[in-house]
């Protein structure tokens, strides 16, 4: 190692007096690890949040609703209030000359645009 | 800058008694541990873990939080990026996780056998009994840690601001953190879960949304938008519109309002080196250097001339001398006389007197017209030059055979060479009857002559150019491929396309039906088609059509004053060449950020904006208090008057009044509404839990090892921090 990052301490020790279990013993190299953590998808779907009382709070329910504001249309590629939708890309535009600029982009820029906001198709 | 790594290495550790608490704020970017007590937490880094590869060594190490990025340098960072121990607010990678705790004891200044402290970590609101029940395991096994507590940041923040008098003990916690918000009410100065709230939206998104913006925005400049850069313009620039639709409005218009608040940033950039014209000194000195080294050139050319002149002159005259005295010699002392020059007979002696005679008449560059003569000279005399070539073989002798053989070669040669002079001047001839004709026939109607020659005209032009088009790309015309990805077919120009589908059906063809190949000419055309050179045999010299046409058109530029030739130089060159051309100047290294700056946090009022639909922070408020109790309005009241604001996405100019316009709107018109920002939005959370840590009551809160294993799950489900002291 480099004088430089020793100094820093830029790499932690493998070895720590503190612990009861070292990371090499916990963790052996070679052996497949990547895949045994649970994401919180399957973590929530393991808590069984369904049997218990609705009104107990929850990491589920206690998630906000949907908003009951009307949904504030803003021009994909500006951001300034856009009254119209091109039909072909599906991208919001504010007015002529960005509607020249929505045409003129290469569909990976259109779906990135509509990835922005969760409307790219996606390809599975 | 609220954010501020400090990692330097704790030295008091073994002066704290095993009964003072660790308090630790795992917060999902920063992680800040510090001693219960204390005003400020001792350690604070980035929530994230890097694994990158040593360059030198090639060993794999593990590298916490925010480091100097110039000591990166010396790993490989390419495999793995920073990694975090989260999904959503949630820990559910404890490998990380113990890396980062590791690192955070370890620059406590932790040296002994385990961690001998009781320790209290925050964690997010309803936290999966799955991740709680892991990090305690993780505590308590790995690092043998007494007992452990657990509380909501937003609450302990709330409790802190509280206690100095921020904030009343009813009252909303609004914490807009890094992948979530919270709204937590309270009611007693106790939390009250059961109205909580929560929006999967947070700093995270807001650095994300501008980082993307900015990207399709400069594409050329993509590289310099990394996280951390954006995070920094973020927290810079950002700032919430009082009325979104008015602000943008604002921009569209590009009022002088609008130019004030857009920021540009100027990335670096050198301006290419002027080039001045040069001189008139300069240009007179730079002609006097050429026309020296022209005189130069030209005295050495002269000096070898002449030199090649002597010479041959010498050569010439010892030849004659040579005759001259041939003359005198025998007939039969020939050879012994010439053994010693180098000749073998008298005529070879005459032939090279010819050649240096025709040299040296050059070299003193005497009219080539006489060389003709000379020619012309010796082509009548063929016959006595070339006396053995009409002896048959068998009566010569081998000297002689040789000797014939030569001469063949030269009235071959020559041969050749009048044959060659002869179709050229047919050919001038030719030339000459046909601009005859043509001359005739202008003069008989000079009006149809320059059409039909116009027409002709643009169609050899036509042809050329599609022939020029075919052979350069067939779809030049097509704008996508310019910025697009290029696929395999664009890449074959048209020619190519055409022979590789050749060869497929040529391929695929075999065996089926009754095999006709051959039976026309034509047919054989296609190997010269599909041979490999055929795309590229007529790019040396011009083509017929291209004469025809240089031809057509000198002789319109003669005839009709208006004509004008089409531009030569690539009719097929595209026009998007022409602004690769332009000098590129300061402005296109510049980053505009306008509209960027209150449209990014706008999606915290408006999380639709990038795809998230739920409740924006304002509305979330009044969720939150229906959930509580939709009909007890003097409660609400009590709630509205004291709303705190807290966590790391709270800090931009403009949001509190935001917030205070919008609860507004949901509340009845003459409810009281105050909106406050937290002492220290960011530390307040950790400073309340170390207050909390300090307070005697603190170990009754907590659970030991035996506790978790013997109470079991349900009970740690259940388990609560009490805030109320």
């Amino acid at each position: 190692m480099e004088p430089e990052v020793v100094r820093a301490e830029l790499v932690l020790p493998t070895h720590l007096s503190f612990k009861r279990m070292q990371m090499y013993e916990k963790y052996p190299k070679g052996q497949a690890r990547g895949r045994h953590w649970k994401h919180l998808k399957q973590i929530l779907q393991a808590e069984n949040f369904q049997n218990y009382p609705p009104d107990e709070p929850n990491y589920v329910n206690i998630e906000s609703p949907p908003s009951m504001h009307p949904c504030k249309r803003i021009c994909d590629i500006t951001g300034f209030e856009a009254p119209y939708s091109d039909p072909r890309t599906n991208l919001r535009y504010a007015g002529a000359d960005v509607f020249k600029l929505v045409r003129s982009l290469p569909n990976e820029y259109v779906q990135r645009y509509l990835a922005l906001r969760n409307a790219a198709v996606v390809l599975k | 800058m609220p954010f501020i790594s400090q990692f330097h290495r704790q030295s008091d550790y073994n002066y704290f008694s095993s009964a003072t608490p660790i308090v630790i704020d795992n917060g999902a970017s920063y992680f800040r541990i510090g001693w219960a007590g204390e005003n400020d937490p001792r350690v604070i880094f980035r929530n994230i873990v890097q694994r990158p590869r040593h360059k030198s060594t090639g060993e794999t190490v593990t590298i916490v939080g925010d480091h100097d990025p110039a000591l990166l340098k010396y790993f490989d960072c390419t495999r793995s990026g920073p990694r975090s121990a989260f999904d959503s607010n949630v820990v559910y990678q404890f490998e990380i996780m113990e890396y980062i705790l590791d690192f955070g004891f370890d620059r406590l200044g932790a040296n002994g056998s385990q961690i001998d402290h009781p320790i209290l970590i925050t964690e997010c609101v309803c936290n999966p009994v799955q991740s709680r029940s892991k990090m305690a395991e993780l505590l308590f096994e790995t690092y043998g840690v007494p007992s452990v507590a657990f509380g909501v940041d937003a609450a302990f923040s709330y409790k802190y601001n509280q206690r100095r008098g921020i904030c009343n003990k009813d009252g909303l916690a609004i914490c807009p953190g890094f992948t979530t918000t919270h709204v937590i009410p309270f009611i007693d100065g106790e939390p009250v879960y059961k109205g909580c709230c929560r929006t999967n939206i947070g700093g995270y998104h807001v650095t994300d949304y501008l980082k993307q913006l900015l990207s399709l925005k400069y594409p050329h400049h993509m590289a310099r938008f990394t996280w951390e850069k954006v995070e920094d313009l973020k927290m810079e620039h950002c700032y919430i519109a009082p009325d979104y639709a008015s602000e943008a409005r604002l921009f569209q218009k590009g009022t002088k309002e609008a130019e004030d608040k857009t920021r540009c940033w100027q990335l670096p950039w050198v301006p290419p080196p002027v080039e001045e014209p040069p001189s008139e000194e300069e240009i007179a000195r730079k002609a006097a250097i050429k026309e020296r080294q022209g005189q130069r050139l030209r005295e050495m050319a002269e000096a070898k001339r002449s030199s090649r002149i002597n010479e041959l002159e010498n050569q010439l005259r010892g030849m004659e001398f040579l005759l001259q005295q041939l003359e005198q010699v025998e007939e039969d002392e020939i050879p012994s006389f010439l053994k010693d020059t180098g000749y073998v007979s008298k005529q070879e002696i005459e032939s090279s007197l010819v050649k240096v005679t025709q040299s040296l008449r050059k070299a003193k560059g005497e009219p080539k017209a006489e060389q003709t003569e000379v020619e012309e000279k010796s082509d009548s005399s063929m016959n006595e030059k070339f006396p053995l070539v009409n002896i048959p073989d068998n009566m010569l002798t081998p000297e002689q055979l040789k000797e014939k053989k030569r001469q063949l070669f030269l009235k071959t040669t020559s041969d050749g060479r009048q044959r060659a002079k002869q179709k050229r001047q047919e050919e001038e001839l030719e030339r000459e009857r046909r601009n005859q004709l043509d001359e005739e026939k202008r003069l008989e109607n000079p009006e149809l002559y320059l059409e039909q020659m116009h027409i002709k005209y643009k169609e050899l032009s036509e042809k050329v150019e599609q022939r020029k088009r075919l052979k350069t790309n067939g779809n030049h015309s097509n704008g996508n491929n310019v910025s697009g990805g290029v696929g395999r077919g664009e890449r074959l120009n048209a020619a190519q396309r055409e022979r590789m589908r050749l060869l497929t059906t040529a391929a695929f063809d075999r065996g089926k039906g009754e095999d006709t190949f051959g039976a026309k000419d034509e047919d054989w055309q296609l190997y010269k088609l599909m041979s490999k050179d055929n795309d590229d045999d007529d790019d040396d010299g011009l083509d017929e059509d291209e004469v025809e046409l240089a031809h057509v058109s000198s002789r319109l530029q003669e005839i009709d004053p208006t004509f004008a030739p089409k531009p030569d130089a690539g009719p097929s060159q595209p026009a998007p060449e022409v602004p690769r051309l332009r000098p590129l100047t300061k402005e296109d290294f510049q980053i505009l950020i306008g509209v960027e700056r209150f449209r990014c946090p706008e999606i915290l009022f408006h999380p639709n904006l990038v795809g998230i639909d739920q409740a924006g922070l304002d509305e979330m408020t009044g969720v939150s208090m229906r959930r509580l109790s939709p009909k007890d309005q003097d409660l609400q009241e009590r709630l509205t008057s004291s709303i705190l604001l807290t966590g790391g996405s709270c800090l931009y100019p403009g949001l509190s009044e935001r917030l205070e316009a919008g609860v507004r709107m949901i509340r009845p018109s003459g409810s009281p509404i105050k909106v406050v920002r937290a002492l220290d939005p960011v530390l307040d959370a950790w400073r309340g839990a170390s207050t909390y840590a300090a307070a005697l009551q603190f170990p009754r809160q907590t659970f030991s090892r035996m506790d978790y294993y013997e109470k079991g799950e349900d009970w740690l489900r259940r388990y609560q921090f009490c805030y109320t002291l």
